[in-house]
Protein backbone atom coordinates (compact mmCIF):
# COMPACT_ATOMS: atom_id res chain seq x y z
CA UNK A 1 0.00 0.00 0.00
CA UNK A 2 1.61 3.27 -0.69
CA UNK A 3 1.92 5.67 1.65
CA UNK A 4 -1.07 8.11 0.06
CA UNK A 5 -3.56 5.46 -0.38
CA UNK A 6 -2.35 4.69 3.14
CA UNK A 7 -3.20 8.64 4.20
CA UNK A 8 -6.85 8.61 2.22
CA UNK A 9 -7.30 5.45 4.50
CA UNK A 10 -6.48 7.04 7.25
CA UNK A 11 -8.93 10.55 6.42
CA UNK A 12 -11.70 8.31 5.22
CA UNK A 13 -11.32 5.80 8.61
CA UNK A 14 -11.65 9.23 11.04
CA UNK A 15 -14.54 9.84 9.37
CA UNK A 16 -16.04 6.33 10.00
CA UNK A 17 -16.49 4.77 6.43
CA UNK A 18 -17.07 1.17 6.23
CA UNK A 19 -15.49 1.13 2.77
CA UNK A 20 -12.43 1.98 4.29
CA UNK A 21 -12.25 -0.32 6.92
CA UNK A 22 -13.14 -3.23 4.37
CA UNK A 23 -9.75 -1.92 2.56
CA UNK A 24 -7.75 -1.77 5.34
CA UNK A 25 -8.80 -5.19 7.04
CA UNK A 26 -7.95 -6.82 3.17
CA UNK A 27 -4.55 -5.29 3.14
CA UNK A 28 -3.93 -5.83 7.14
CA UNK A 29 -5.54 -9.02 8.19
CA UNK A 30 -3.21 -11.47 6.82
CA UNK A 31 0.32 -10.32 7.66
CA UNK A 32 -1.85 -9.44 11.58
CA UNK A 33 -3.12 -12.78 11.84
CA UNK A 34 0.45 -14.62 11.07
CA UNK A 35 2.25 -12.85 13.04
CA UNK A 36 0.05 -13.27 15.63
CA UNK A 37 -0.37 -17.00 15.45
CA UNK A 38 3.11 -17.25 15.02
CA UNK A 39 3.60 -15.46 18.29
CA UNK A 40 1.04 -16.94 20.29
CA UNK A 41 1.55 -20.72 18.82
CA UNK A 42 -2.17 -20.98 19.09
CA UNK A 43 -4.71 -20.43 16.66
CA UNK A 44 -7.61 -19.68 19.36
CA UNK A 45 -5.44 -17.02 20.73
CA UNK A 46 -4.42 -15.54 17.67
CA UNK A 47 -7.97 -15.35 16.62
CA UNK A 48 -8.66 -13.60 19.58
CA UNK A 49 -6.40 -10.62 19.44
CA UNK A 50 -6.66 -10.38 16.18
CA UNK A 51 -10.51 -9.89 16.67
CA UNK A 52 -9.60 -7.26 19.33
CA UNK A 53 -6.58 -5.38 17.51
CA UNK A 54 -9.44 -4.61 14.83
CA UNK A 55 -11.97 -3.66 17.52
CA UNK A 56 -9.31 -1.10 19.00
CA UNK A 57 -8.59 0.49 15.21
CA UNK A 58 -12.77 0.96 14.82
CA UNK A 59 -12.69 2.61 18.51
CA UNK A 60 -9.77 4.80 17.94
CA UNK A 61 -10.63 5.58 14.05
CA UNK A 62 -12.19 8.99 15.32
CA UNK A 63 -9.33 10.10 16.65
CA UNK A 64 -6.24 8.83 14.54
CA UNK A 65 -4.08 11.10 13.54
CA UNK A 66 -4.34 12.36 10.31
CA UNK A 67 -0.36 10.99 9.53
CA UNK A 68 -1.06 7.33 11.26
CA UNK A 69 0.94 4.73 9.39
CA UNK A 70 -1.68 1.76 9.46
CA UNK A 71 1.03 -1.02 9.69
CA UNK A 72 2.84 -0.08 12.57
CA UNK A 73 -0.30 1.00 14.34
CA UNK A 74 -2.27 -2.54 13.80
CA UNK A 75 1.13 -4.30 14.89
CA UNK A 76 1.85 -1.99 17.70
CA UNK A 77 -2.00 -2.89 19.11
CA UNK A 78 -1.29 -6.70 18.31
CA UNK A 79 1.72 -7.00 20.01
CA UNK A 80 0.52 -5.08 23.24
CA UNK A 81 -2.62 -7.35 23.28
CA UNK A 82 -0.08 -10.36 23.16
CA UNK A 83 2.16 -8.99 25.71
CA UNK A 84 -0.95 -8.42 28.16
CA UNK A 85 -2.56 -11.96 27.24
CA UNK A 86 1.01 -13.74 27.94
CA UNK A 87 1.67 -11.35 31.62
CA UNK A 88 -2.09 -12.58 32.20
CA UNK A 89 -1.22 -16.66 31.27
CA UNK A 90 2.41 -16.47 33.32
CA UNK A 91 0.26 -15.68 36.27
CA UNK A 92 -1.95 -18.01 35.71
CA UNK A 93 0.86 -20.73 34.37
CA UNK A 94 2.85 -20.00 37.76
CA UNK A 95 -0.20 -21.03 39.94
CA UNK A 96 -0.77 -24.39 37.67
CA UNK A 97 3.56 -24.75 37.21
CA UNK A 98 3.68 -26.67 40.85
CA UNK A 99 0.79 -28.83 39.61
CA UNK A 100 2.05 -29.84 36.50
CA UNK A 101 5.45 -30.53 37.86
CA UNK A 102 4.32 -33.35 39.27
CA UNK A 103 3.17 -34.61 35.97
CA UNK A 104 5.70 -37.41 34.83
CA UNK A 105 6.03 -36.53 31.46
CA UNK A 106 5.64 -32.86 29.49
CA UNK A 107 3.56 -32.49 26.53
CA UNK A 108 5.36 -31.15 23.82
CA UNK A 109 3.89 -28.13 22.11
CA UNK A 110 3.72 -28.19 18.24
CA UNK A 111 3.04 -24.68 16.84
CA UNK A 112 0.04 -25.07 13.84
CA UNK A 113 2.69 -24.10 11.12
CA UNK A 114 5.31 -26.51 11.99
CA UNK A 115 1.73 -28.93 11.53
CA UNK A 116 1.17 -27.61 8.07
CA UNK A 117 4.29 -26.91 6.46
CA UNK A 118 4.96 -27.88 3.05
CA UNK A 119 8.64 -29.09 3.64
CA UNK A 120 10.95 -30.37 5.85
CA UNK A 121 13.07 -27.02 6.29
CA UNK A 122 10.02 -24.81 6.32
CA UNK A 123 9.39 -27.56 9.40
CA UNK A 124 12.55 -27.27 11.10
CA UNK A 125 12.28 -23.21 10.64
CA UNK A 126 8.31 -22.97 12.37
CA UNK A 127 9.67 -25.46 14.81
CA UNK A 128 13.13 -23.19 16.10
CA UNK A 129 10.94 -20.36 15.57
CA UNK A 130 8.63 -21.32 17.94
CA UNK A 131 11.21 -22.36 20.64
CA UNK A 132 12.62 -19.12 20.42
CA UNK A 133 12.11 -16.86 23.28
CA UNK A 134 8.97 -14.43 22.95
CA UNK A 135 10.72 -11.04 22.59
CA UNK A 136 14.03 -12.56 20.31
CA UNK A 137 10.39 -14.64 17.74
CA UNK A 138 9.03 -11.04 18.13
CA UNK A 139 11.91 -8.99 16.18
CA UNK A 140 11.94 -12.06 13.53
CA UNK A 141 8.85 -11.95 12.83
CA UNK A 142 7.92 -8.13 12.57
CA UNK A 143 11.15 -7.50 10.17
CA UNK A 144 11.72 -10.82 8.32
CA UNK A 145 7.72 -12.19 8.23
CA UNK A 146 5.73 -9.04 8.65
CA UNK A 147 8.18 -7.22 6.11
CA UNK A 148 8.56 -3.60 8.42
CA UNK A 149 11.75 -1.41 8.04
CA UNK A 150 13.76 -1.48 11.25
CA UNK A 151 12.86 1.78 12.52
CA UNK A 152 9.07 0.98 12.48
CA UNK A 153 9.57 -2.30 14.51
CA UNK A 154 11.54 -0.44 17.20
CA UNK A 155 8.80 1.95 17.66
CA UNK A 156 6.67 -0.85 17.79
CA UNK A 157 8.95 -2.85 20.53
CA UNK A 158 9.57 0.20 22.28
CA UNK A 159 13.08 -0.06 21.39
CA UNK A 160 15.58 2.41 19.94
CA UNK A 161 17.12 1.77 16.77
CA UNK A 162 20.89 0.00 18.28
CA UNK A 163 18.84 -1.73 21.14
CA UNK A 164 16.42 -3.74 18.23
CA UNK A 165 19.39 -3.97 16.43
CA UNK A 166 20.87 -5.86 19.18
CA UNK A 167 17.87 -8.10 19.85
CA UNK A 168 17.85 -8.91 15.99
CA UNK A 169 20.99 -9.86 16.22
CA UNK A 170 20.92 -12.20 19.07
CA UNK A 171 17.46 -13.43 17.68
CA UNK A 172 19.26 -14.45 14.53
CA UNK A 173 21.77 -16.27 16.22
CA UNK A 174 19.66 -17.80 18.27
CA UNK A 175 17.53 -18.89 15.69
CA UNK A 176 20.94 -19.92 13.56
CA UNK A 177 21.80 -22.25 16.73
CA UNK A 178 18.71 -23.72 17.10
CA UNK A 179 18.56 -24.55 13.10
CA UNK A 180 22.04 -25.67 13.13
CA UNK A 181 21.10 -28.40 16.31
CA UNK A 182 18.47 -29.42 14.36
CA UNK A 183 21.03 -29.97 11.31
CA UNK A 184 19.34 -27.41 8.20
CA UNK A 185 21.03 -26.74 4.72
CA UNK A 186 24.04 -24.93 5.21
CA UNK A 187 23.11 -22.04 2.73
CA UNK A 188 20.83 -20.87 5.29
CA UNK A 189 22.60 -21.08 7.81
CA UNK A 190 26.22 -18.48 6.85
CA UNK A 191 28.67 -17.75 9.81
CA UNK A 192 26.94 -19.34 12.59
CA UNK A 193 28.98 -21.32 15.22
CA UNK A 194 28.04 -24.76 14.90
CA UNK A 195 26.21 -26.76 17.45
CA UNK A 196 28.58 -28.03 20.49
CA UNK A 197 26.29 -30.66 20.78
CA UNK A 198 23.84 -33.37 19.03
CA UNK B 1 17.45 -7.38 4.63
CA UNK B 2 20.25 -9.16 2.80
CA UNK B 3 20.32 -12.05 5.57
CA UNK B 4 19.10 -15.30 3.71
CA UNK B 5 17.88 -16.74 7.31
CA UNK B 6 15.86 -13.76 7.65
CA UNK B 7 14.48 -13.54 4.11
CA UNK B 8 14.23 -17.16 4.23
CA UNK B 9 11.33 -16.25 7.25
CA UNK B 10 9.84 -13.91 4.71
CA UNK B 11 8.73 -16.86 2.80
CA UNK B 12 7.42 -19.05 5.32
CA UNK B 13 3.74 -19.64 4.21
CA UNK B 14 1.36 -16.60 5.63
CA UNK B 15 -2.03 -17.84 7.59
CA UNK B 16 -5.36 -16.62 7.45
CA UNK B 17 -8.41 -16.28 9.89
CA UNK B 18 -11.03 -18.67 9.93
CA UNK B 19 -13.55 -16.75 7.28
CA UNK B 20 -16.27 -17.34 9.19
CA UNK B 21 -14.65 -15.68 12.36
CA UNK B 22 -13.55 -12.44 9.63
CA UNK B 23 -16.89 -11.75 8.54
CA UNK B 24 -17.70 -11.59 12.48
CA UNK B 25 -15.20 -9.15 12.75
CA UNK B 26 -16.19 -7.08 9.99
CA UNK B 27 -19.66 -7.11 10.78
CA UNK B 28 -19.01 -5.77 14.54
CA UNK B 29 -16.26 -3.26 13.38
CA UNK B 30 -19.27 -1.71 10.76
CA UNK B 31 -21.48 -1.86 13.67
CA UNK B 32 -19.45 -0.04 16.13
CA UNK B 33 -18.57 2.64 12.88
CA UNK B 34 -21.88 2.98 12.01
CA UNK B 35 -22.34 3.82 15.92
CA UNK B 36 -19.30 6.47 15.93
CA UNK B 37 -20.75 8.02 12.94
CA UNK B 38 -24.42 7.95 14.11
CA UNK B 39 -23.85 9.63 17.15
CA UNK B 40 -21.75 12.48 15.86
CA UNK B 41 -23.49 13.20 12.93
CA UNK B 42 -27.18 13.50 15.27
CA UNK B 43 -26.14 14.07 18.21
CA UNK B 44 -23.37 17.01 17.45
CA UNK B 45 -21.63 16.44 20.68
CA UNK B 46 -18.27 14.60 20.93
CA UNK B 47 -17.84 11.23 21.79
CA UNK B 48 -18.61 9.72 24.92
CA UNK B 49 -17.56 11.94 27.91
CA UNK B 50 -15.68 14.91 26.32
CA UNK B 51 -18.08 17.37 26.37
CA UNK B 52 -17.89 16.79 30.07
CA UNK B 53 -14.39 17.52 31.10
CA UNK B 54 -14.50 21.11 30.62
CA UNK B 55 -17.99 20.81 33.07
CA UNK B 56 -16.02 19.36 35.66
CA UNK B 57 -13.03 21.05 35.98
CA UNK B 58 -14.78 24.75 36.59
CA UNK B 59 -16.67 23.11 39.10
CA UNK B 60 -13.90 21.89 40.82
CA UNK B 61 -11.90 25.35 40.24
CA UNK B 62 -14.55 27.24 41.82
CA UNK B 63 -14.97 24.52 44.95
CA UNK B 64 -11.58 25.23 45.15
CA UNK B 65 -11.69 28.80 45.33
CA UNK B 66 -14.54 29.11 47.46
CA UNK B 67 -12.93 26.65 49.76
CA UNK B 68 -9.71 28.71 50.01
CA UNK B 69 -11.36 32.06 50.48
CA UNK B 70 -12.80 30.50 53.11
CA UNK B 71 -9.70 29.67 54.65
CA UNK B 72 -8.10 33.11 54.49
CA UNK B 73 -10.87 34.31 55.97
CA UNK B 74 -10.53 31.99 58.66
CA UNK B 75 -7.04 32.59 59.28
CA UNK B 76 -7.48 36.37 59.12
CA UNK B 77 -9.99 36.22 61.68
CA UNK B 78 -8.16 34.03 64.24
CA UNK B 79 -5.32 36.34 64.11
CA UNK B 80 -8.07 39.71 64.71
CA UNK B 81 -6.73 41.17 61.28
CA UNK B 82 -10.65 41.07 60.04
Amino acid sequence: MDRETELTLVGRLRQGEADAFDEVYAAFSKPLFTFLIRLSRQRDVAEDLHEETWLRLVKHAGRLQADTRLGPWLFTVARNLHVSYRRARALEDSAAASLTGLWPFSVRETSPFEETAANELERRIERALANLPAASREVLLLVGVSGLDQSAVADICGLTPSALRQRLHRARELLAHALECDAVHPSVLEGVPSCPTR
Amino acid sequence: MSDPLIRRLGELPAAEPDRTRSEHIRTRCHARLARHRHRRLFSGTPPSGEGMAPVWQSLIAVLAFVYLTQAIRFALALYGLT
